[in-house]
């Protein structure tokens, strides 16, 4: 009855060492005020100078994004005051950006993409933070020149669980590409979404911007609430005003911040410090080496080469370096069902009780490999394998080594397990008379014995081939 | 070179008597705002400075440029108070080669203006003739300069405040090609426009001076290198076919200039600038435009004048604002605010940015006719304090001859031509951009004949 169109513009910060027009530190967390110099605080006579690692990984994205890269981009200036904002203006782009007319293909469930075309993508810097004390208000300028990269969709999300699901997957997408670490809680990835609903067919309607979006949970939420206020304006015949409205994630609702006549008129006008950015040809080499298979190809990649389940791949490529590892530890096993299957299961057990990540434990992907080989080829069993897991973590010793220790091999060959079956019988000679006779159930008795005697070493099938043939 | 050390050697072993010299003088003038000859700069240089032109020598620089220690006010409420973190790339050359800022100079506030009468901090007084103004907004530069209480000093050029105060006092002024000197550390009023700028009074000096302080800046993105073409002598001078609304006494030394430079072996050729009568207007709308946005970090949260009392953050800027700037700096700040509306820039700032493209042209055409060109730098020589036979309005118009020089990028020097009753005359010459060389040959040429006449009480000789 309704169509919604949802558009969303997404800041996140670059990971570079430093920040975008000086040298200061680009790091959270610290005291405040004490990654600042004169320039990004706007001292008289300052100028900006532009951070080369900063453009570089704005490129990358437009191009991961398939944007029109621009061949001579322009910095602009936005006029704004804010307490937080030193220079009074933020150094932004507008007329020409990094990138424009790019697309992104989303995964929405399986064997469902659809495409969200991105408008532009454009670098520019982050301002400060603004604390309320009391009846004071405190002003940290730590963040001031945070590179900040903007990337603007177009309205081609259809409500609220298609934005969360975009959110989420760009989140990964950044973290592939290993430009941003994506953070939400730490404001390293932040989004604000733009929301017009109309009557089936009738085009876009009046837009509503929402901010204050903390998470890709309350982008969901705020636009269920935002389609459900709208619509009922709507049935009730209101017109719905264009202004800006916060979501309150305390109440579940969002509130009106300010109308479009009261919305700024920034005044943009070239940035007369900075010229505009050229990229040589030697640059767009080097942003075209930095590209890396996006999630969803490679998801699916790992579907086909590595013979994975829908759920198998989904784990898998949830970030790269996992991605990365898996390949590698399939690769060097030859097993990718198997691999999954131990990263999914058994390994993440062992990471939460140790409480470790897979990059700093020490389950390199060479030794996953050897552990997997170990059981693919019969050297172990499960049982054995999963102590070994524990005995990788708790020594930090290649499986191989490992096993040769504690004679943890298993017992393959007939004149190994021959002595023990022997010496079983011998001790339980009663059993052995009954089964004979014809009791057939107590046969597992006789197995349960012989791994017991071999510390679970001895492979099951082969017991179970020489019992057969002693006892007829 | 040897004359100027010398001559140094002569006060570092009575600085005593130059300090008295120099504050004689101030209490006469005022071109300092603020005055420490005892200050020891720290050199980012190991290479020792002792062949360097400006080894030992005191110099004077603009408030609005940094020099770490000192106040850096603008001339204005807003920063009183403010001392520098940092040093401009400009000055830390100079120290590094040798020289030491001794003072701040006096400048309408925030560089706006062309009297020193907009500073809020102090009233500079022309040494020729003390109920005079000395020119803005390099006032306190040009005026100490004249005066002897330095040899040199730095100021800032955005449409004319270099040239047009040199003329003014009677001393050199150079105001080089855009970006060929690092503008870091220079408090910004109109960035696409200004540049640091030398005023001297000898051509000598304001050449060793501009050798040392220019370069490309890893600071400063806009800055270049400066490329001049291959050296050639100087043989042509363009000058204005129509040329009209000069004062009588600038009109007689015009003249009578170019006739000596005939003399002296010029040709002289008559060129038309149809696109002088827009210059005004399209350097007042970029101007202003950059302004608004530039003097927009002055709210008084992080440095400068704080109200006692905010009920807000909101309150406190507009507070700070409002009692921290001067009329001239609003009307500018509100101009420039109005021509960058949404929906107004083509009428304005896009049409400024055509006008200066037009400028530009007429300028590349002159020069396939001319080497350089000549004009008077001012349409009068210095007016006094309080002077109302022009308006604001008016004042700004007779920016037309050094305003082009800053919409093009390329440089000028103002050169004392002589006296109309008493009072210094300054002439302006242009060339393309990094071609100062032409400047100084003419500038150079013309003192061989009629040399720069020294003000009245000055008794030091610090002329190379």
């Amino acid at each position: 009855m309704y169509d919604t169109f949802v558009g969303l513009e997404i800041h996140i910060h670059l990971l570079t060492k430093s920040k975008v027009f000086c040298s200061c530190k680009a790091h959270y967390g610290d005291e405040p005020n004490t990654n600042v110099c004169p320039v990004c605080l706007g001292y008289p006579g300052v100028l900006p100078v532009l951070n080369e690692e900063a453009i570089k990984l704005a490129y990358v994205v437009a191009q991961s994004l398939n944007c029109r890269l621009s061949p001579r981009t322009l910095f602009e200036r936005k006029n704004y005051f804010y307490p937080d904002l030193p220079k009074n203006y933020q150094i932004s782009q507008f007329s020409d950006p990094v990138g424009e007319n790019g697309f992104i293909d989303v995964p929405l469930a399986e064997g469902v993409t659809k495409r969200i075309r991105i408008h532009d993508v454009h670098l520019e810097e982050d301002a400060g933070k603004m604390i309320h004390a009391g009846d004071m208000s405190l002003c940290d300028y730590n963040r001031t020149g945070y590179p900040l990269l903007e990337i603007v969709t177009e309205p081609d999300l259809s409500g609220g669980e298609e934005a969360e699901k975009f959110l989420q997957y760009f989140q990964r997408l950044v973290r592939y590409l290993h430009v941003s670490d994506g953070n939400m809680e730490e404001g390293s990835l932040r989004c604000d979404a733009n929301i017009s609903i109309n009557k089936t067919g009738g085009g876009l309607g009046t837009k509503v911007e929402v901010k204050n979006l903390n998470s890709s949970r309350f982008v969901r939420k705020a636009l269920e609430f935002e389609f459900k206020r709208q619509s009922a304006q709507f049935e009730a015949g209101t017109r719905i005003v264009q202004e800006t409205r916060l979501w309150n994630e305390n109440r579940d609702v969002t509130e009106s911040m300010r109308s479009k006549e009261s919305s700024h008129d920034y005044r943009y006008f070239p940035e007369p410090d900075l010229p505009p950015f050229v990229p040589s040809a030697d640059f767009l080499r080097l942003v075209d080496s930095l590209q890396v298979e996006l999630p969803l190809a490679r998801r699916e990649r790992l579907k086909t080469t590595w013979g994975l389940s829908a759920e198998q791949a989904d784990f898998v490529s949830e970030s790269k370096t996992l991605a990365d590892y898996f390949e590698t530890t399939a690769k060097a096993s030859g097993q990718g069902a198997s691999v999954a299957n131990w990263l999914m299961g058994d390994v993440q057990k062992e990471l939460k009780h140790f409480d470790l990540t897979l990059e700093a434990s020490p389950l390199s992907s060479a030794r996953l490999a050897q552990l997997v080989t170990l059981l693919e080829s019969g050297r172990i069993h499960i049982k054995i394998a999963k102590q070994l897991l524990i005995a990788v973590f708790e020594e930090n010793k290649d499986p191989e080594t490992l096993v040769k220790e504690k004679g943890w091999e298993a017992i393959t060959t007939e004149s190994q397990l021959q002595p023990i079956l022997e010496k079983v019988f011998t001790e339980h000679s009663g059993v052995v008379e009954a089964i004979r006779a014809g009791d057939q159930r107590q046969k597992g008795f006789l197995v349960g014995q012989v791994m017991q005697a071999t510390g679970g070493r001895a492979a099951p099938a082969l017991v179970n081939q020489l019992l057969a043939k002693a006892l007829g | 070179m040897a004359k100027l050390e010398d001559s140094w050697r002569r006060f570092s072993e009575k600085s005593a008597s130059y300090t008295a010299y120099a504050k004689a003088w101030e209490a006469k003038i005022g071109a300092f705002l603020s005055f420490n000859p005892q200050y020891k700069p720290t050199s980012t240089s190991s290479a020792p400075s002792g062949d360097s032109p400006v080894a030992g020598l005191p110099f004077g620089v603009k408030d609005n440029i940094a020099v770490v220690e000192f106040p850096l006010t603008c001339g204005s409420k807003m920063l009183e108070g403010l001392t520098s973190p940092y040093t401009a790339t400009a000055v830390q050359k100079l120290i590094d080669a040798g020289a030491r800022p001794v003072g701040k100079t006096n400048l309408d506030e925030f560089g706006m203006g062309s009297s020193t009468d907009n500073s809020a901090l102090g009233k500079t007084n022309n040494p020729w003739d003390v109920t005079r103004v000395a020119g803005g907004s390099s006032g306190g530069s040009a005026a100490c300069v004249a005066a002897g209480q330095v040899p040199f000093a730095l100021g800032s050029d955005t449409g004319g405040s270099v040239r047009q105060p040199a003329s003014f006092c009677g001393v050199y002024g150079l105001k080089p090609t855009y970006g060929t000197v690092s503008r870091f550390g220079l408090t910004a009023y109109a960035s696409s426009l200004e540049v640091i700028g030398v005023l001297a009074k000898s051509v000598g000096l304001t050449r060793a001076v501009y050798d040392i302080i220019k370069g490309e800046d890893g600071n400063d993105q806009t800055s270049l290198k400066s490329e001049p073409g291959p050296a050639r002598p100087v043989r042509k001078i363009g000058v204005l076919k129509n040329l009209t609304g000069l004062a009588p006494g600038v009109e007689t030394i015009y003249r009578e200039s170019l006739a000596t430079l005939k003399k002296l072996g010029y040709t002289v050729v008559e060129v038309e600038l149809p696109t002088l009568e827009y210059a005004v207007s399209a350097y007042y709308t970029i101007a202003t435009a950059e302004a608004s946005a530039n003097l927009a970090r002055f709210n008084g949260i992080r440095y400068g004048l704080r109200p006692e009392y905010a009920e807000n953050p909101e309150d406190l800027i507009r507070k700070a604002r409002t009692a921290g700037f001067g009329d001239e700096v609003k009307t500018r700040i509100l101009l420039g605010s109005y021509v960058l509306r949404s929906g107004f820039q083509d009428q304005y700032y896009t049409k400024a940015q055509k006008v200066r493209t037009a400028i530009r042209r007429d300028f590349d055409r002159i020069f396939e006719e001319a080497d350089v060109f000549l004009s008077p730098t001012f349409p009068t020589t210095a007016f006094a304090h309080g002077d109302t036979t022009m308006t604001s309005f008016q004042q700004k118009l007779a920016d037309k001859f050094t305003v082009t020089a800053n919409l093009t990028g390329q440089p000028g020097l103002s050169f004392p031509a002589g006296l109309a009753d008493g009072l210094p005359v300054g002439l302006q010459v242009l060339a393309p951009v990094f071609e100062e060389g032409r400047l100084f040959e003419v500038a150079d040429r013309f003192a061989e004949a009629v040399p720069p006449a020294d003000c009245p009480g000055t008794s030091l000789d610090w002329s190379l």
